[in-house]
């Protein structure tokens, strides 16, 4: 029988929820790409951290936008190359289906050779501008927020920055190579708020700003005890 | 030395004033809606003491406690290690203006850090401008001699200096040589480039590169000034510091004055362009583009900024837009001393829309300007200004003067759609180009030298 709402509010937590946020610095790469053969190759040999960057990462340095396209590879494509096809079928992979950069590379790599195949006129034409890649060296860092239960996780939520709704919504796949996130895991095990858990994972980041993510959340959280 | 001063870094004089005041001849039939008669801009004749730099705690409503927290972790790594800042001017230019705010910024965090000037002669100078415009691509012949003087002075600083901090950040090409000092020191040494190298003078960066390949990593402004190096490479972006005078929140009663003083109407749109009277910056396009927009919208145009009085082509290009635009009241130019930053700020506040219409363009720190404020932002689509103006996401890029005419009309007309670019360009100066951000990547690499970070690469599998 499911829980009732005064059941979910009483709920103190196995474990306290530790809110923690991730700061990143950029480097510079020695792969830049002028065409899109070009950008088959250097997707080939750029290091993990630059498809980090490039797809992960560039959602929390653009939290702020609900349109246009999703990551800088789709960005490129279209406004630098005017392959509006490929900038399209690149911007529909969504980095939430990837537990592991191998997996979001080779899906990059095929997009972008399967588009040249199609199209091979446009593999050595030349960009407006190069792709240059860069990748990010990261540092975690905790924040003081805790919650034990439901109503100082929605606290807690509000309260800490946007860089942390990303480490724990949309980065933490990658960490815990699971196509979760950090809220949904604590929700789940920790609250037994599994439905919420569930509706958490549904949220469409790439027509919101992380915003309003962080109100989706709040929204859903606070609907499941009203 | 930096590609990038902002309008009110040149040099002028206080008679400006009387010029910026007799823009509008009284013959001119104006508008009923606007003051018939431009007052006196009252602008101090002298500069004003500087402002004593903000405390960390001053960013806290800006950027929120918890990224100021995030700062304060960041640091306690490194806390107690000591850098030292080199470059070569102790006043004017965008260097100087950075590490009067962040040399405070990192002291108060417990990094303490400290900052010194090189000094040379006039022959080293010249030979470093030199340098300067062939980085930036000038044709330019290196003899020896001029490697003699840049050497000389080099050694002569170094011996003249001392290293004994944990870290070494050496500004711009001027003391690169100072590097030969790394091997009598622990120190870990990094040289910040502030200059566009996309395009370098072979023989100049041939000489360069040997001093610059010692360092243990180097920093840019933007992806496409690095260069192949065997060191890592950081990128930076410029920053403005968000309680400047320049860009710090200001009273409308203030706002409000300086545009009586400026004879500026607020109650019709304004389109500003805030720049040096510079071929570069394009002023003679932006009035080519406000004569094709005026056909179909009412607004009027704001021209400010300096560098029309050490500068002879600046006094040229002032005259031709004078003459340009033929007594039209609606167009307002203002020739302002170094020290008007709250009248350009409250200029850029009052401003319907933001035009940077540059020919070619180092970073663009007004656009930054511009953006933070929450001004829907038109600029060209050169230098660092596409990193800054997303198209039509945080301002419109442009390609030409009927681009930029055709932008003026759709704004001025889809406020909405202006209003939400103006949002978006505040949201992305907050998270990449104000003055906190730097720190905090100063801290990053501060301990990404030190070894106290992990890359993704390695943790994220």
């Amino acid at each position: 029988m499911a829980a009732t709402a005064e059941e979910i509010t009483s709920r103190i937590a196995k474990a306290p929820f530790e809110f923690k946020s991730a700061t990143h610095l950029l480097r510079i790469e020695a792969e830049r790409s002028s065409t899109l053969g070009e950008l088959l190759r250097d997707l080939n040999t750029c290091p993990d951290a630059s498809i980090f960057q490039h797809t992960f990462r560039t959602l929390q340095e653009h939290h702020f936008i609900k349109e246009g396209f999703s990551n800088d590879f789709a960005h490129w494509a279209y406004t630098e190359c005017g392959a509006v096809g490929l900038g399209e079928r690149l911007a529909a992979i969504d980095v939430r289906e990837f537990t592991a950069i191998a997996d979001l590379r080779a899906r990059l790599e095929t997009v972008v050779e399967d588009y040249l195949q199609l199209n091979p006129q446009s593999r050595d034409h030349l960009a407006e501008h190069p792709f240059y890649f860069c990748s990010a060296e990261s540092v975690v860092t905790p924040t003081e927020i805790k919650a034990t239960n439901m109503a100082e996780f929605v606290q807690g939520l509000r309260a800490v920055s946007i860089h942390s709704i990303h480490y724990h919504f949309i980065e933490a796949r990658l960490r815990r190579h699971l196509e979760t996130n950090d809220f949904s895991i604590w929700l789940k095990r920790d609250l037994g708020m599994n439905e919420a858990a569930v509706r958490l994972n549904k949220i469409d980041i790439y027509t919101a700003t992380l915003e309003g993510v962080r109100r989706q959340i709040a929204r859903i959280l606070e609907g499941a005890v009203s | 030395m930096t590609e990038e001063r902002g309008a009110s870094s040149s040099q002028s004089t206080p008679d400006q004033e009387t010029r910026a005041s007799t823009m509008a001849p009284d013959s001119v039939q104006a508008p009923a809606t606007r003051p018939r008669e431009r007052r006196a801009p009252r602008i101090s004749e002298t500069p004003p003491p500087p402002a004593p730099p903000p405390a960390l705690q001053d960013y806290a409503p800006i950027i929120g406690k918890s990224q100021l927290n995030e700062l304060y972790f960041l640091a306690t790594a490194v806390r107690g290690k000591t850098v030292k800042m080199v470059n070569s001017t102790a006043v004017g230019g965008g260097v100087a203006e950075m590490l009067n705010r962040l040399v405070p910024l990192l002291s108060e965090l417990e990094v303490h850090t400290k900052w010194d000037v090189i000094t040379g002669g006039n022959d080293f100078f010249e030979v470093t401008k030199s340098f300067h415009n062939a980085l930036h691509g000038g044709d330019y012949m290196l003899t020896q001699a001029a490697r003699d003087v840049f050497l000389r002075h080099n050694e002569l600083n170094r011996e003249r200096m001392s290293f004994d901090e944990d870290i070494v950040v050496i500004h711009d090409p001027q003391p690169a040589g100072l590097i030969a000092s790394k091997k009598d020191h622990r120190a870990h040494w990094v040289w910040r480039c502030h200059i566009d190298l996309s395009n370098p003078n072979p023989q100049v960066w041939e000489f360069l590169q040997p001093f610059i390949a010692q360092y243990d990593a180097a920093i840019f402004s933007s992806q496409a000034f690095a260069r192949r190096l065997p060191i890592p490479q950081y990128l930076f972006y410029p920053c403005i510091d968000p309680l400047s005078e320049k860009n710090k929140d200001l009273e409308e009663s203030y706002v409000q004055q300086v545009c009586d003083n400026f004879g500026v109407d607020r109650s019709r749109p304004i389109v500003t362009q805030i720049s040096r009277f510079d071929r570069l910056k394009d002023p003679l396009g932006v009035i080519q583009a406000y004569k094709m927009a005026k056909k179909y919208v009412d607004f009027q145009l704001v021209l400010a900024g300096g560098g029309a009085s050490d500068d002879p082509e600046g006094v040229a290009v002032l005259k031709e837009v004078r003459e340009v635009i033929d007594d039209d009241p609606d167009v307002i130019i203002l020739d302002l001393p170094p020290w008007s930053a709250l009248e350009i700020n409250a200029l850029q506040r009052a401003s319907t829309l933001v035009v940077q219409k540059s020919l070619r363009e180092g970073f663009g720190l007004t656009v930054t300007e511009a953006l933070w404020k929450g001004k829907p932002t038109i600029g060209s689509a050169v230098g660092g200004i596409p990193t800054q103006i997303i198209d039509r996401i945080t301002g419109v890029l442009v390609h030409s003067v009927e681009g930029c005419a055709y932008q003026i009309r759709y704004l001025l007309t889809h406020p909405e759609f202006a209003q939400q670019l103006g949002r978006n360009g505040r949201e992305h100066v907050k998270e990449n180009f104000l003055m906190t951000t730097n720190v905090r990547r100063w801290l990053l690499l501060f301990r990404i030298l030190f070894g106290l970070t992990a890359s993704p690469s390695s943790s994220l599998g």
